[in-house]
């Protein structure tokens, strides 16, 4: 439960639901929620996830961001943290994005799981997550951010449902036998030249783990993670600011690639 | 002008004793291709001692690195045979000024090479391909330098490490690389971030070589640039690199 007066939770979700549905930017929801915990933050994203899913807005997953050792120095946090990724965010390998709906759009290449079981209950471990998994596909995500000029902390991007935009999918999906999601190395390309690289260990050492911390963490806050849900599990390099017209190649090693067009 | 002969005398004093001397290009005016002639003249000091050349380095491989020095052309420099550290073997910082480890990895050339050549052309004259660490190690104080400066320098090159042979068809386009100190990751990348794809830096040090009159011979190694940014290297530690369908390499710093 959260400490904070339940006004102010709600002055937070608005300013952030406004931002989203107006395409503009709002000031940082740190200032409003002063030395709140993350919890806190929290409680105001489920007032948007509450709010969104009784608009009829479709949940198909989650999406894990801060799985970066140097994002997590960067805002001094030594956790992950999780958002909620609706229907309406999902894009096809290649389709083209409007920008007139996202702010200020960055890419980032990541491994998406789909679930063919549920991963509920005490004590997940990674081998349950590993049988939960039906495929691994590539994946890019396109974070956006509600604040203004992304000048985010923590709290801020909690609030903000883990500073989710909308993702791409890759059309290869593959079986985890075979796969080796530590050392697969993830290239980014625009206009030829690489603008990200990685590898699956970037993603809390393998993206299985960020997995697995999501898993024991949906199911302490009681949205447990279902059969038919998708994980967006981390990126595996540093993400990278859309410029206008472009065009992103991403390939992952024995996961094929995922295209992401850009309208101009 | 500048005086090939004396500068190259100067660094490669500088190499020898692991002593730190000041930029050339801060008090003398040296093009890229005086550099090298330095260069080319400092290592003839080293094969008067007894070393031998058995490979070239490539280096300002990837964008970042480019941009970051200000150029839009990778470098070369030479590997000779006392530059080479076992896999799993040791070293004495004491033999360096300031040394840094990045991964890279290297070819092993069946044919030779050299002029243009395209990155498929270059991969057919590779006989082997291993994961591999680069120790550079900057003679100029604080490891600053102009491009002039650094090819002068032998591009920096000062170790390197191989691991285990690999078939030569192995695709290195994009592999996952993981450096870690002492077990733990420093350095996440992917081998595309060498020009793209390593086999392009292959050809460009047959483009480049060729330029100078010289070729990539059989037998040497070639290593193809850094994967990653470098890492300090520190008394103690121990260094690996792992890299996707190659395996793993490494050395330790001796206390």
């Amino acid at each position: 439960m959260t400490n904070i007066d339940a006004k102010i939770l709600q002055r937070a979700a608005d300013a952030l639901r406004d931002a989203r549905d107006t395409v503009t930017v709002c000031a940082p929801v740190r200032d409003l929620l002063g030395d709140a915990a993350p919890e806190d933050a929290y409680a105001v994203q489920e007032l948007n996830t509450g709010r969104w899913i009784s608009d009829g807005r479709r949940v198909v997953g989650r999406k894990i961001g801060l799985t970066s050792v140097a994002i997590q120095k960067q805002l001094g946090v030594d956790q992950p943290d999780y958002g909620m990724l609706y229907a309406d965010m999902a894009l096809a390998d290649g389709e083209e994005i409007a920008l007139d709906r996202l702010i200020q759009p960055k890419v980032e290449g990541e491994i998406a799981f789909y679930l063919g079981g549920d991963l509920d209950g005490d004590a997940l471990t990674s081998a349950d997550v590993m049988a939960a998994v039906d495929y691994a596909v590539a994946a890019v995500e396109v974070v956006d951010s509600r604040v203004q000029d992304w000048d985010i902390r923590l709290l801020d991007t909690i609030a903000d449902n883990a500073s989710s935009g909308v993702y791409v999918l890759g059309s290869q999906p593959r079986d985890l036998k075979g796969l080796d999601l530590r050392l697969c190395g993830m290239v980014m390309e625009h206009k030829g030249e690489p603008v990200s690289v990685g590898a699956g260990a970037a993603c809390l050492g393998n993206p299985l783990t960020a997995t697995l911390w999501l898993a024991r963490k949906m199911v302490a806050v009681g949205r447990p993670l279902k059969k038919g849900d998708l994980v967006l599990s981390g990126a595996l390099g540093p993400m990278v600011t859309v410029e206008p017209g472009a065009a992103y190649q991403c390939r992952i090693s024995g996961l094929g690639s995922v295209h992401v067009n850009f309208s101009g | 002008m500048i005086d090939i002969e004396k500068t190259a005398l100067a660094v490669d004093e500088a190499a020898r004793s692991a002593t730190a001397i000041p930029q050339f290009s801060s008090s003398m005016d040296i093009t890229v291709d005086e550099a090298y002639q330095v260069q080319a003249l400092s290592l003839e000091q080293r094969y008067k001692r007894g070393e031998r050349q058995i490979g070239i380095k490539m280096g300002l491989t990837s964008r970042a690195k480019m941009v970051q020095v200000g150029v839009d052309e990778v470098i070369w420099g030479r590997l000779t045979d006392a530059m080479l550290v076992d896999d799993g073997g040791e070293i004495d910082i004491a033999n360096y000024v300031h040394p840094r480890a990045e991964p890279e990895i290297a070819f092993l050339m069946k044919k030779s090479l050299s002029g243009l050549v395209s990155p498929a052309q270059a991969l057919a004259a590779v006989e082997a391909i291993a994961p591999a660490i680069e120790i550079i190690d900057s003679r100029y104080q604080n490891f600053k330098f102009s491009l002039a400066d650094v090819v002068a320098d032998n591009s920096s090159s000062s170790g390197f490490v191989m691991g285990p042979w690999a078939r030569p068809d192995t695709d290195t386009s994009n592999l996952g690389v993981v450096f870690e100190f002492d077990g733990r990751p420093v350095q996440i990348g992917s081998t595309a971030a060498i020009l793209g794809n390593p086999a392009r830096s292959l050809a460009a040090g047959s483009r480049m070589l060729g330029a100078q009159g010289l070729s990539v011979e059989a037998g040497w190694i070639v290593m193809a640039g850094g994967v990653t940014a470098a890492e300090a290297l520190r008394p103690g530690v121990h260094v690996s690199n792992t890299v996707e369908n190659l395996g793993r390499v490494g050395f330790t710093v001796r206390s």
